[in-house]
């Protein structure tokens, strides 16, 4: 019984409580290992002396301790001398006191992990695995690398964190607007491999969960920030279609094609809440025009409601005022096919860089579709061979190749 | 005149790792040689490992944060500061206030033992 208890405390109030040590003694190791010691010993006092009415603070209290023994031990290893130890209650002792508040510092905890002084992929498995939680062996398995490999990988971003002087702060106002890009940016590649993951039978199972907690955390924190609230709202808008993503045969299904009973509208729900909000404020970012994209696909009720491509081409025309790149640029011109047909499309596209789109597989996987759908079957069979030699999702994979064998056989769509 | 000596070396070869026997080694040599200099020595430390980097980007007016050192590209070395901060935000923030012609890069790097 007890075992459960410290479980679900664990699972309830293990990230605050690392996240408050963390912050305490601006050290992620000392946070880490001073938890684990906790939770052994609740395995070893909670059965003796009962659960405690407060178990997250129990486990705080107790892992405040053995920070501060191991700083001690530290100190006195480097012949720093320091006052005498204060007499230590035992853990049991500490089970009659009082719950104490825990402070909340999973945003500066947050912060940290997106500093833009580690390398993008060290803030998504360092945010995965301190701030969420997430074991080692189960990031390694998402990064498909050993779990050595992302274990020396965490081990070097600590580090970086620790011999570079990355502050345990909230940035102040000059560095704010770069500071929370990185943090946004971090949590969109993180959910992005999840979302990747169309059947979430993937090593990202784990992940999309994750995010959406992280996120409605953020936006609590942040209740002004209209990216962060339009994150919230996008996040939540993707996971929505989740259950339409895959026909019978496992194959992807996009978008315009999906069914829209099968969306989960409790989630659809959720994220114009959010949007709504962000639309109460100033300005709008890029997030929020995106999240606005996905609004007005949801309004879509059942397959007969008509498709809302006019709608997503402005939201396109205007989100390129705030972000031109090759992915608005790709995802406008699938809607500018549907409104000014797949020549306007076409001749968009040629205008993007052929260097830089030669390994962007969502420019080959639209020009491909637009290729034989004017009747260039050759060409269109060649851009679908280039984005199948891009592309290792099985689900997309399937699906390119059933767009393959159509255009070979001359059909148009 | 006063010159700059920029010390370079293979840092994962040298196996110079915080407490390490090579780097004490490798200390005690350059104090040594310090005191030798006597008053031709007008400062000089030396810096944590590379894997502590960072560096700050400047092309046009955009300046981005990178992990890791300056990757030598057509840019050569120009000048240095050695700056007291309290913290990386607070040493990037000087950082990007230090005038460049042109694009350019500027690498941030901890002094060895000055925690």
């Amino acid at each position: 019984m007890s075992q459960e208890n410290l479980e679900s405390t664990v699972r309830a109030a293990g990230r605050r409580v690392v996240a408050a040590l963390a912050a305490r003694y601006r050290n992620l190791d000392i946070a880490e290992d001073a938890f684990a010691e906790a939770c052994l010993r609740a395995t070893e006092a909670w059965p003796m002396k009962g659960t405690p009415a407060d178990g997250a603070a129990w486990l705080y209290r107790v892992a405040d301790r053995a920070a501060l023994d191991t700083l001690r031990r530290r100190r006195t290893r480097e012949r720093i001398e320091l006052d005498p130890p204060e007499p230590v209650p035992t853990a049991e002792d500490l089970m009659i006191e009082a719950g104490i508040p825990i402070p909340d510092e999973r945003l500066r905890l947050i912060f940290v992990c997106c500093h833009p002084a580690l390398g993008p992929e060290a803030r998504v498995a360092l945010t995965l695995r301190t701030v969420c939680r997430l074991s080692t062996e189960e990031i390694a398995r998402a990064f498909l690398v050993s779990e050595a490999t992302m274990a020396q990988r965490l081990v070097r971003a600590k580090q970086k964190i620790a011999d570079a002087g990355i502050p345990f702060e909230i940035p102040g106002k000059d560095a704010w607007a770069e500071r929370l890009e990185s943090v946004l940016s971090t949590l969109e590649v993180t959910y992005g491999s999840a979302h990747a993951d169309a059947a979430l039978a993937g090593p990202h199972a784990g992940f999309a969960a994750e995010i959406l907690d992280l996120t409605r955390v953020l936006v609590e924190i942040l209740p002004l920030e209209t990216e962060a609230l339009a994150l919230a709202a996008l996040v939540r808008y993707a996971e929505a279609r989740r259950p339409a993503r895959l026909d019978e045969g496992g194959a992807m299904v996009p978008l315009a094609e999906q069914d829209p009973c099968k969306w989960d509208r409790a989630l659809i729900q959720a994220a114009e809440a959010y949007l709504q909000r962000a639309a109460d404020l100033r300005p709008t970012g890029s997030r929020s025009l995106l999240a606005a994209i996905h609004c007005a696909w949801s309004a879509r009720q059942k397959n007969t409601d008509p498709l809302p491509w006019s709608t997503i081409l402005k939201l396109y025309d205007a989100m390129l005022s705030l972000r031109d790149d090759a992915i608005v640029r790709v995802n406008r011109a699938v809607a500018l096919a549907e409104v000014a047909g797949p020549d306007a499309a076409l001749h968009e596209l040629e205008a993007l860089d052929k260097v830089e789109m030669e390994s962007f597989a969502p420019y080959h996987a639209v020009r491909a579709d637009l290729l034989a759908r004017v009747g260039h079957g050759v060409e269109a069979t060649a851009a679908y061979d280039r984005v199948l030699s891009l592309t290792e999702q099985p689900a997309e994979r399937l699906w390119l190749e059933r767009r393959r064998a159509a255009a070979m056989a001359g059909g148009s769509r | 005149m006063k010159y700059a000596l920029l010390i370079y070396q293979d840092e994962s070869q040298a196996a110079l790792d915080e407490g390490s026997p090579a780097l004490k080694a490798i200390v005690a040599r350059h104090m040594a040689f310090s005191r030798e200099l006597g008053p031709k020595r007008l400062g000089g430390s030396g810096l944590k490992s590379t894997r502590s980097a960072t560096t700050l980007r400047t092309i046009g007016k955009d300046k981005t944060v990178h992990d890791g050192p300056f990757a030598e590209t057509r840019e050569q070395l120009g000048g240095f500061y050695l700056i007291e901060a309290a913290d990386l935000d607070a040493a990037l923030a000087i950082a990007k206030e230090v005038p460049l012609a042109g694009n350019g890069a500027i690498e941030i790097r901890p002094l060895l033992g000055a925690d």
